[in-house]
């Protein structure tokens, strides 16, 4: 018995200290320069929190039309609403592109209501 | 806005138990002369235990968890399926000349393993 | 063996460590292979673990009596099935469960999450492994499952009340929700320790949180049901501090699930949703704390170890860490956009949390009475029942209102206008109920009329969004009526799952209603009855027929046989009883429940004592609807299932997203 356990016990710890080695095992002598965790700097940080306001702005207006048409938000309602969210996307879309962003055009992200898939097509997307 | 809703909130169950009367005290056998307000008492059950057939009314007494003074309790009610000599109880009531008369299905007893909830009455 | 689950958990402890130590120097220091490093310490950390809940697993099922933990929990009569719950029976072993549902929960989320939420990783890691170092720590070196001695010819036995399922089902899936909060805490500390203020950090551990808060409801309800029919008292929830340890985290990953969407549509209350996330963890660590330490009186008994301050030291820890980090990050975290109406989805969503938290805030200072009046005024003070009911109708009745109002108030602003077009249909409808409930009598109970009003307004909005979500569907798509039903939910799955949700808690709020604001109670007072009696109670008459005895294999069976009548009508025949175990010398009272399929009412009769001469003493209790709240289980696992279900088209833009935002390089 004490020897199995020794023995297993072994086994387990130099397989853990192994796999935790991995990273150095696989790519020794790493300079620092090559050794660097990627990290967004400003201008990413700021095209990420840009991608995001515009992804609300698009979302909030898909939101808009499904609640309309489901009848939720009255025609004065959606008069009153539509305009002002057209804009802050729009705006958002062109903040975007200004920022570096290859332009998303017309082509809507992805479908928080669903009810549009009819009418636009997907952009094609890459596989993730 | 929030912390106004917040604040209010807590307004509110803080009066209510500094003024609703709060709840009752738990004590222990040795904690409990001359008190007659209403407690909890909690302890170990010391028998033997007396049991009136008719009215299903239990005498014995209760001790301090692992002292030795004890008191004599008049309990009528229902018993969890743990009652026994020995087994850690809490019964609600008040002392009564020299007796601490516990109110009915007030009993809960405790078990010494860790999941177990056992309760005589809501 | 027992010397290898001690060196597995000396090595879990070190791994730990490790990642800790190294993931930290690896996240401040950008030093990408530390990284990888520390999060493979994270997953050799479950392995080690699981050698370890092996050699514990095994020693169970081989009776090996040498290990004092085998020996104190499981005896050699002892069913295989509760010999493996006896695993989480004890400190020890549930210690260990949940050092190793930690360690899996921790690789799953940095395996699976590794390439999703790529820059966040780099500071979950250390926290992840700090909290598992802690639990690492206090079964090296507190609670050791391992502990051995000479071993005696049989074990002491697990109590008789744990030998059901529930003690198999109802700890893990607990588990499972306790420990599972632990990553979306891990996630907001990585995102605050990075300083990154994008939402990465709430997409990746939605999923997490939604898994947890699902497992932890389901545990909570099963723990229900298991007081209800197996302790047999005639409830099911007594407000007792371990059942409120489990309640509080829940309501806290309620309201974060809740405000999360507000963070999501309009960056707001992002201080907020972190504040929720360390209160989530926090409450659960509490809970275990509270459950294990004895400090409060709780008919949850538990051994009064020293483990107590162990726990409290590191939720202190947890807690000042976590908050001065938020606040040191608070700049951050400021929101861009404001609340533009007190009439809005967004106003409801807070609406909805502060009643949430002021819920949880009320049942903690309720746990924690005790202890105060302890410190203060040298005796404790128990809260009773009164208290919590009063403050669960004060926040719960206009949180049931709010849950039907939410969903059809617009965001940003919505009009009195169209509020008063929309709700106006179920409004009327379930008014129009209400008053046919009192002419039915249901005035008795104005809090339990008010619950049934207002569930029923929230079934209506329910039905209603589900209708009108279907005909626009199929207005735009075309088909039948049932293809556009399935394409819309499929379409918005964390829309429609939270409304089957909803669903789930309306039942589940009738269903209390109605089986505590109406139930009707008769218990035998100071006259035993006496066969040929009977009792009246809630329209059914009772009558006694007599005592009977019964030798089975390892007990003894006395059971009081009651014929149930309704009006003239034989409804059938109810024998509560008691059981008598010769080998553990233990009573187990076997309450009678008899169950209507239609009507969701049950009928418990207890038997509380009996004379020599055949007379009992009994409680009988009518609780109308109750079956709802286990029907609302299944719902509610329904509703999760569906909201949690992976959308591919959702994933593929969030991950467009994310990558087109910044060029990643390569790990």
């Amino acid at each position: 018995m004490e020897t199995a356990a020794l023995v297993l016990g072994g086994l387990l710890a130099v397989a853990c200290v192994v796999f935790v080695s991995r990273p150095f095992l696989r790519e020794p002598g790493l300079p620092a320069q090559a050794d660097r965790l990627h990290e967004p700097d400003a201008a990413e940080q700021r095209r990420l929190s840009l991608a995001e306001e515009c992804d609300r702005a698009l979302a909030a207006l898909k939101e808009l039309e499904f609640d309309h048409r489901t009848g939720k938000v009255s025609d004065e309602d959606y008069q009153e609403l539509v305009g002002p969210l057209r804009r802050e996307a729009a705006a958002a879309l062109r903040a975007l592109g200004a920022a570096g962003q290859p332009g998303r055009g017309a082509s809507l992200p992805g479908e928080p209501e669903g009810t549009w898939s009819a009418e636009r097509p997907l952009p094609s997307s890459r596989s993730s | 806005m929030v912390a106004l809703a917040v604040a209010g909130a807590l307004a509110v169950f803080l009066i209510y138990t500094a003024i609703a009367g709060g709840g009752t005290p738990a004590v222990k056998p040795s904690e409990l002369h001359g008190r007659t307000s209403k407690v909890q008492l909690v302890g170990t059950v010391v028998g033997p235990v007396r049991v009136d057939d008719r009215s299903q009314t239990r005498r014995f007494r209760l001790a301090d968890i692992g002292g030795s003074v004890s008191v004599p309790v008049v309990y009528t009610g229902s018993v969890g399926e743990l009652f026994k000599v020995g087994q850690h109880i809490l019964v609600s009531g008040r002392l009564r000349g020299g007796v601490f008369v516990a109110e009915r299905d007030s009993m809960i007893t405790k078990c010494p393993s860790k999941y177990i909830p056992k309760k005589s009455a809501t | 063996m027992p010397e290898l689950g001690r060196a597995a958990l000396i090595l879990c402890l070190g791994l730990s460590l490790y990642a800790a130590a190294a993931g930290a120097l690896a996240a401040r220091e950008r030093r990408r292979r530390l990284a990888l490093s520390a999060q493979n310490a994270l997953v050799a950390a479950f392995a080690s673990a699981a050698v370890a809940a092996g050699v514990l697993l095994a020693a169970l099922l081989r009776h090996d009596f040498s290990f004092t933990y085998v020996a104190d929990h499981t005896s050699r009569k002892l069913p295989a099935l509760y010999t493996v719950s006896a695993f989480w029976g004890g400190q020890e072993g549930s210690l260990l469960l949940w050092l190793l549902v930690l360690t899996g929960y921790a690789s799953a989320a940095v395996l699976l999450d590794r390439v999703a939420a790529r820059e966040v990783i780099a500071w979950v890691v250390p926290t992840l492994g700090v909290v598992a170092s802690f639990f690492a720590l206090l079964l090296v070196a507190v609670a050791s499952p391992f502990d051995t001695q000479a071993a005696p010819a049989d074990g002491l036995g697990l109590n008789p009340s744990l030998q059901n399922p529930y003690m198999v089902a109802h700890p893990p899936l607990l588990y499972l929700g306790y420990v599972g909060l632990t990553v979306p805490f891990a996630f907001a500390m990585g995102a605050l320790l990075s300083g990154r203020t994008d939402e990465r950090w709430i997409v990746a551990t939605r999923r997490w949180t939604l898994a947890a808060w699902t497992f932890l409801g389901i545990g909570q309800l099963l723990g229900a049901h298991w007081a209800y029919v197996e302790v047999g008292w005639g409830g099911y929830y007594a407000w007792d501090p371990v059942e409120n340890a489990a309640l509080m985290p829940w309501l806290a990953a309620t309201a974060f699930l809740h405000s999360v969407m507000v963070q999501e549509k309009k960056g707001m209350m992002k201080v907020w949703n972190m504040l929720l996330v360390v209160m989530a963890f926090c409450l659960s660590i509490f809970g275990t704390f509270l459950t294990r330490s004895g400090i409060v009186n709780s008919i949850h008994s538990f051994t009064q170890g020293s483990i107590g301050p162990w726990f409290l030291g590191f939720i202190c820890l947890v807690t000042a860490g976590s908050l001065g980090l938020v606040f040191r990050r608070l700049p951050l975290l400021r929101a861009r956009t404001r609340l533009e109406s007190p009439v809005s989805r967004e106003a409801t969503f807070l609406y909805n949390n502060l009643l949430l938290v002021a819920l949880c805030l009320t049942i903690l200072w309720g746990v924690c009475y005790p202890l105060l009046t302890q410190a203060l005024r040298g005796e404790s003070v128990t809260v009773g029942r009164p208290y919590y009911d009063f403050f669960l109708r004060v926040f719960g009745l206009p949180l049931l209102l709010l849950m039907g109002i939410g969903p059809l108030v617009a965001w940003r602003k919505a009009s009195w206008r169209s509020l008063r077009r929309i709700l106006g249909l179920p409004a009327a409808l379930s008014l129009a109920l209400g008053g046919l409930l009192i002419g039915l009598g249901a005035g008795s109970s104005i809090p339990g009329l008010v619950a049934y009003t207002f569930s029923a307004f929230v079934l209506a909005t329910i039905v209603l969004e589900f209708a009108r979500g279907t005909r626009a569907r199929r207005a735009v798509a075309g088909g039948g009526y049932a293809t556009a039903f399935v394409e819309l939910v499929a379409r918005n799955r964390r829309r429609y799952g939270g409304y089957v949700v909803h669903a789930a808690v309306v039942l589940l709020a009738v269903g209390v209603a109605g089986s505590s604001a109406y139930q009707s109670v008769y218990e035998t007072r100071t006259k035993a009855l006496m066969p040929g009696d009977s009792v009246s109670v809630g329209g059914y008459r009772y009558v006694y027929r007599g005592l009977s005895q019964r030798t089975e294999g390892n007990h003894q069976e006395l059971r009081a046989a009651f014929d149930v009548y309704r009006g003239r009508s034989y409804l059938g025949r109810q024998e509560p009883g008691k059981n008598f175990y010769f080998a553990e010398q233990q009573t187990s009272s076997e309450m009678s429940i008899s169950s209507s399929l239609l009507t969701g009412e049950d009928r418990d009769v207890i038997l509380n004592g009996e004379t020599r001469q055949g007379g009992v003493f009994v409680k009988i209790l009518i609780k109308p609807l109750v079956n709802l709240i286990w029907l609302a289980g299944f719902v509610f696992v329904a509703g999760c299932v569906i909201a949690l279900w992976p959308d591919a088209r959702e994933e593929r833009r969030l991950a467009e997203r994310y990558e087109r935002a910044g060029a990643l390089a390569r790990a």
